[in-house]
């Protein structure tokens, strides 16, 4: 994969702005589906504007940390601060009004509603009509819809979609399905965005493209943690990675530090 | 640019929908101009059905919850409005009111306990709700009347208009249809209609995808289900006073199958759907009931469950989305209101 030097002299520069404040902290987490231990014992912290990325091999536990905190699944073990809040116990709706926000592995776009539509579900915290003076149209609802319309076609010209608004979602190609589910993560305004294989099935200029959004996101002050198995394209991108395997963290650091890592090299980028 | 070419042709269908709406209101105002009183109490049964099958809609085509139960919610606003109008002389605006108001605690007392968990558990607590309620009113003899029923429900009185005659009744429940449609067509394409279709499993939405949004997946799920038995409630108050007798069979569970027949098809994707399901089947058992037998010997009413059946399936094979899908885009068409 052909890296972008634009890429990676941004990605230098934002390293040095990344303040030490930190914005979510994951201490000691540990998880099992039944017998099988899918977590054990992971923790970090994630500094306000930084990239985390996040690498590890199938079945790692990568997905199942990010929904441990997005909160659709519920901690067993360990603890997870976001802002001074502690996550365990707040169901993900409440989760999500905090300011973390996630895009799936598979998107799960809403199939029965036009690009448009589903990105201004994602405006939904900044909407606040209800049963009654939505089914009345009252003034407040229709200021409602007239706001969250204008900012729902931001986001999505913020992706480059806005010629597909009014499109079935099932029309378009896997990476501008990708880039919807972005612009309707983007629209709930949140300060920490997960993304789980936003890289998986994009063609090489969508990557690129994908990179350039992520950065121009974290200069706007955004903290993003992006999970991924293609190592090589975020190397460039990320100030800080964590490698689990099995489960467990075994690595932690800058780019270049993981690539030199031997734990890493033997038990993941050597045999990948 | 495409885009606001776009919104422009959204503004367009909105407007045509509200035409739509006027001419259908229209339309529904002059028909017992021209018809006789037995057609016309036909026509006040599928305004009644419709109203309750509207909820049917939202709740089922809308949030993906599937209700066999709401003829408790039909029952409970009919017996409130019995009830309190036989024994203690209620208003009957009053005691609708009421009714609305235990039909929607109830529902919102069994979503709270419901939601929680998932799956058909909705379409098991109604079925168990009904079967309860129907339980209830056999055996509470003295305020019900048992399986006798209650008699001499007082008409509904509006400004000096006695709705004994089917004629105003007619009048009151259209119009009253027609206002829970223009409520729930706001309701359908409003932000509140977008959350609920998109935690709807059933169609397209992820409940996960709806929370990690901010969606309160439950909240929206128990709000549903409580405006849709108050619709219900509604048209049982309106029913009780209508036919001036109540009795438990009524409020069993063909009842809550029929109006989610109806419901399916009419079509799940638009409150619309409700007039055309429950026209199709009140004007089916009124032919076979009371057409049919004008030419042929024998009860046909007997083959009335058979018809419905047949009906169903037909519908669901070759017509999936309901009769509503045979109409333009007025009716079904998503929109972005603006
Ligand atoms: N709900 C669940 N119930 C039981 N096991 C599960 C569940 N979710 C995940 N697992 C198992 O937990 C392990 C980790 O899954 P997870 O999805 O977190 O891995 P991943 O690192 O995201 O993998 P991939 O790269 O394939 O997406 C896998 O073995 C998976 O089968
Ligand atoms: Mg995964």
């Amino acid at each position: 994969m052909k890296t972008d030097s634009a890429v990676v002299k941004d990605a230098v520069t934002s390293k040095k702005v990344a303040s030490d404040k930190l914005l979510l902290k994951v201490e000691d987490v540990s998880m099992r589906f039944g017998v099988l231990a899918v977590l054990k014992g992971v923790s970090f912290s994630v500094p306000k504007g930084n990239i985390l990325v996040i690498i590890g091999p199938n079945g790692a536990g990568k997905s199942t940390l990010l929904k441990l905190i997005s909160g659709l699944l519920s901690l067993q073990e360990g603890e997870i601060w976001f802002k001074q809040h502690r996550l365990s116990k707040i169901p993900p709706h409440r989760i999500s009004s905090l300011g973390i926000t996630q895009l799936f592995q598979d998107v799960q776009l809403f199939s029965s509603m036009s690009v448009i539509e589903n990105v201004m579900v994602g405006c939904h915290l900044r909407t606040r009509a209800g049963f009654l003076s939505a089914g009345l149209k009252l003034p407040q609802a229709q200021a409602d819809e007239q706001r969250i319309l204008k900012r729902a076609m931001s986001k999505l010209s913020l992706v480059g979609l806005e010629q597909k608004a009014w499109d079935n979602p099932a029309g378009l190609s896997w990476g501008q399905q990708k880039l919807v589910g972005l612009a309707r993560a983007l629209a709930t305004g949140s300060d920490l965005l997960l993304l789980d294989e936003p890289y998986s099935g994009l063609l090489a200029d969508e990557i690129d493209k994908l990179n350039q959004l992520i950065l121009q996101l974290q200069r706007q002050g955004m903290t993003i943690l992006i999970v991924e198995h293609l190592t090589d394209v975020l190397m460039g991108i990320g100030n800080q990675v964590i490698v689990l395997d099995y489960g467990e963290k075994i690595a932690e650091g800058t780019p270049d530090e993981i690539q030199r890592n031997k734990r890493v090299i033997d038990a993941y980028l050597g045999s990948g | 640019m495409n885009a606001f070419r776009e919104i422009s042709s959204k503004i367009s269908a909105v407007k045509l929908q509200n035409r739509v709406i006027a001419l259908f209101a229209l339309v529904m105002m002059t028909i017992p101009l021209g018809i006789g009183p037995y057609p016309i109490s036909a026509m006040v049964d599928v305004g009644l059905y419709s109203i309750v099958t509207i909820g049917i809609i939202l709740l089922m085509g809308f949030a993906g919850q599937i209700s066999i139960g709401h003829a408790a919610f039909f029952g409970i606003g009919a017996y409130t409005s019995a009830i309190l109008t036989t024994h203690y002389q209620f208003s009957p605006w009053l005691a609708l009111f009421l009714g609305a108001a235990l039909s929607g605690g109830i529902a919102a007392a069994i979503g709270r306990a419901m939601f929680r968990l998932h799956g058909l558990m909705l379409a098991g607590i109604t079925l168990a709700l009904n079967l309860v309620f129907y339980h209830l009113v056999c055996s509470m003899i003295g305020l019900t009347g048992g399986a006798m029923g209650l008699i001499n429900i007082p008409p509904l009185i509006l400004g000096g208009f006695n709705f004994s005659r089917s004629f105003l009744t007619y009048y009151m429940v259209w119009i009253i249809a027609i206002v829970i449609l223009g409520f729930s067509l706001n309701l359908a394409d409003s932000q509140v209609g977008r959350t609920l279709r998109s935690m709807n499993t059933h169609a397209g939405g992820s409940e996960n995808a709806a929370q990690v949004l901010g969606i309160n997946v439950n909240s929206y799920k128990v709000q549903i289900l409580v405006l849709s038995a108050v619709y219900a409630s509604i048209a049982g108050s309106i029913y009780a006073h209508h036919a001036r007798v109540v009795e438990p069979g009524t409020f069993f569970i063909p009842f809550s199958v029929m109006v989610v027949i109806m419901a399916l098809l009419g079509g799940l994707r638009s409150p619309w759907g409700a007039f055309l399901g429950a026209g199709l089947m009140i004007g089916v058992r009124e032919f076979l009931w009371e057409v049919m037998p004008v030419f042929v010997t024998g009860v046909t009413g007997a083959y009335e469950l058979i018809a419905y059946g047949v009906i169903l399936i037909l519908a669901l094979l070759f017509l999936p989305r309901g009769l509503i899908s045979l109409f333009g885009r007025a009716f079904t068409k998503r929109r972005a209101t603006v």
